[in-house]
């Protein structure tokens, strides 16, 4: 059990906490330092800027960040690798990358300050999610371009915990290492977490007696609250989720966003109209300290909504909600929106199955099918075909009353689906032409 | 006496089969006894095998659930209207059968039939009384 006064006592820094009117003077000197920063230094942004007639000069407050033009993932690639950069190359230190599963890659890279930086706000990402000198942290996202691994792994040491760079796989060693060296805290993809569980049972290891796991730092991907459940009750763990630029807090009221050095914004996907705090729409995020990749209004397509009033945890940094889905993977299913994560939440409460699941959706005759692959967990169902039926109407009942249509529903085997150990893909959309 | 009978959930896909009696042979499992329904995505494969509880461990450990029921198998005799009396039996005593199948264990022997029922002792002890022969173990 979590005290409130433990959750008061975590916080890294005292720049978390400043009053919303000290939050805005800063971020409007660190927006307008960055306007200036990437007109003068970046091709691309000065010929958009005037383009739309505006100069440095014109953002005169937080406002005018709006007259600005959105930055998207198209522009990284258009622009690949270094067009983007804003620092002389003599002072990057550092290359990351995306995994650029879909074409090339997005490049970033970073100045010493931007480094420093960057261990200054995973240092406050973990210790928000319960992380201090006296853990032992295994991170286990894959060492490499993507910044997740060696992001935490640098806040982690800043905050003088214990870092065991494990790395993705081999996930029979993974917890072999986590008994031995006695790991407090987990860092990887929800996913990959479950999957270890699982592994660990089928060694004869009980994640939550045998391992002293407490905290589950999890990224990489989306979870949903019923997840978080599932990964809490079989470690045994305090389960937060982060990003790049945000993570919860020990009070669970959403993710933090360290507005000293990110803008945020909420649009409306369509029309790139700004909305209001605590209305749902696409997240855009400016940088406003960034010194070798300033990235102005970039849209996330992550779906989610802002607030502004202070957190339990004591501090004033804003905090978005769960993200619910991405504009993108957004599913069309016969006129309704319908996100993968609503459907996660389904199955993960419906009695007999287990968490992992696949989607399929396609045509027939012009309409939009849905077939979900899930595991059966629970033997007992298998005394007759009709008990597996009753739980097969079950969830397709539970799913109707979220996807408006009809799902039809596979029973498989336990560990049958595909286990990922980085992002889950679990839609597979035959509808797409491309 | 009862007789321990598995049931797997089964994929209607190419080799689900194949997968599982692998896991069986490389065990050192035998097959006494096998049936599955045709269903659509998936259904319920049941088998009769030497060792229950070694054949639940190692499915476990390949990833695939397996209940394990009591059921039990008659060995009726072979002649015409054989089948037709014990139905009779059954349905006289209120015995509701669940599924039946049949199968032969060795090659020219007797044809053995499973029955699942809710009441093993009771159908057992109504059968024996009208002279069929209750197979205590396959």
């Amino acid at each position: 059990m979590i005290l409130e006064k433990d959750i008061a006592h975590r916080i890294w820094s005292d720049d978390e906490r400043l009053s919303r009117d000290d939050f805005r003077r800063l971020q409007l000197e660190r927006l307008q330092n960055t306007v200036q920063r990437v007109y003068d230094n970046v091709a691309f942004y000065r010929e958009r800027f005037q383009e739309m007639g505006i100069s440095p000069e014109d953002i005169k407050s937080l406002e005018d960040l709006q007259k600005l033009p959105f930055t998207v993932k198209d522009d990284f690639r258009s622009n690949y690798p270094f067009g983007l950069f804003s620092s002389d190359r003599r002072d990057i230190v550092r290359f990351h990358a995306s995994s650029g599963t879909t074409g090339k890659p997005t490049v970033v890279g970073y100045t010493k300050k931007d480094m420093k930086t960057w261990k200054e706000l995973i240092a406050r990402v973990v210790t928000q999610a319960g992380v201090t000198q006296d853990d032992t942290a295994q991170i286990s996202f894959g060492y490499g371009l993507f910044t997740g691994a060696f992001g935490l792994h640098q806040g982690l040491e800043k905050v003088g915990a214990a870092v065991i760079p494990m790395s993705s796989g081999n996930t029979e060693k993974q917890i072999m290492v986590m008994r031995d060296f006695q790991t407090t805290a987990l860092i990887s993809t929800p996913s990959y977490a479950l999957h270890m569980a699982e592994v660990a049972k089928s060694l004869g290891i009980d994640p939550k007696k045998d391992i002293p796991l407490k905290w589950g730092l999890f990224g990489g991907e989306g979870s949903t609250e019923a997840m978080r459940n599932e990964l809490e009750q079989t470690w045994g763990i305090f389960a937060t989720e982060n990003s790049g630029i945000s993570g919860e807090c020990l009070a669970l009221q959403g993710m933090h966003i360290n507005e000293d050095h990110f803008l945020p914004e909420i649009i409306n996907p369509d029309t790139g109209e700004v909305l209001g705090p605590g209305e749902k729409g696409e997240l855009v995020i400016t940088t406003i300290t960034k010194e070798a990749l300033p990235i102005i209004r970039y849209r996330t397509k992550d779906i989610t909504s802002l607030h502004y009033e202070k957190c339990q945890c004591g501090r004033t940094t804003v905090r978005m909600s769960k993200i619910q889905g991405r504009s993108d993977d957004m599913l069309i299913l016969g006129g309704v929106n319908v996100f993968p994560s609503q459907i996660e939440e389904v199955l993960i409460n419906a009695p007999g199955i287990g968490p992992h699941y696949q989607i399929r959706v396609y045509k027939k005759e012009y309409l939009d099918k849905i077939e979900v692959d899930v595991e059966l967990k629970d033997a007992t169902y298998l005394d007759s075909f009709a008990k597996l039926e009753t739980l097969n109407q079950d969830i397709r009942g539970r799913l109707r009353t979220v996807l408006g249509i009809d799902a039809k529903v596979n029973l498989v085997q336990p560990a049958s689906l595909p286990r990922f150990e980085g992002k889950a893909k679990r839609v597979i959309d035959e509808r797409k032409v491309d | 006496m009862a007789i321990k009978q598995l049931s797997v959930l089964i994929p209607n896909r190419y080799g689900m089969l194949g997968k599982l009696t692998n896991i069986f042979y490389e065990e050192g499992i035998d097959i006494r006894a096998i049936s599955v329904y045709d269903t659509t995505e998936y259904g319920i494969l049941r088998t009769v095998v030497d060792d229950p509880d070694k054949a639940v461990e190692v499915l476990n450990r390949n990833g695939i659930v397996a209940m394990v029921s009591d059921i039990m198998a008659i060995n009726p005799e072979d002649r015409r209207g054989s089948l037709n009396e014990i139905f009779h039996i059954l349905a006289d005593n209120d015995i509701n059968v669940d599924y039946i199948y049949s199968f032969v264990v060795e090659k020219g022997g007797p044809q053995y039939f499973v029955l699942k029922v809710e009441d093993i002792p009771k159908t057992e002890a109504v059968l024996v009384k009208k002279g069929i022969e209750v197979v205590k173990e396959l």
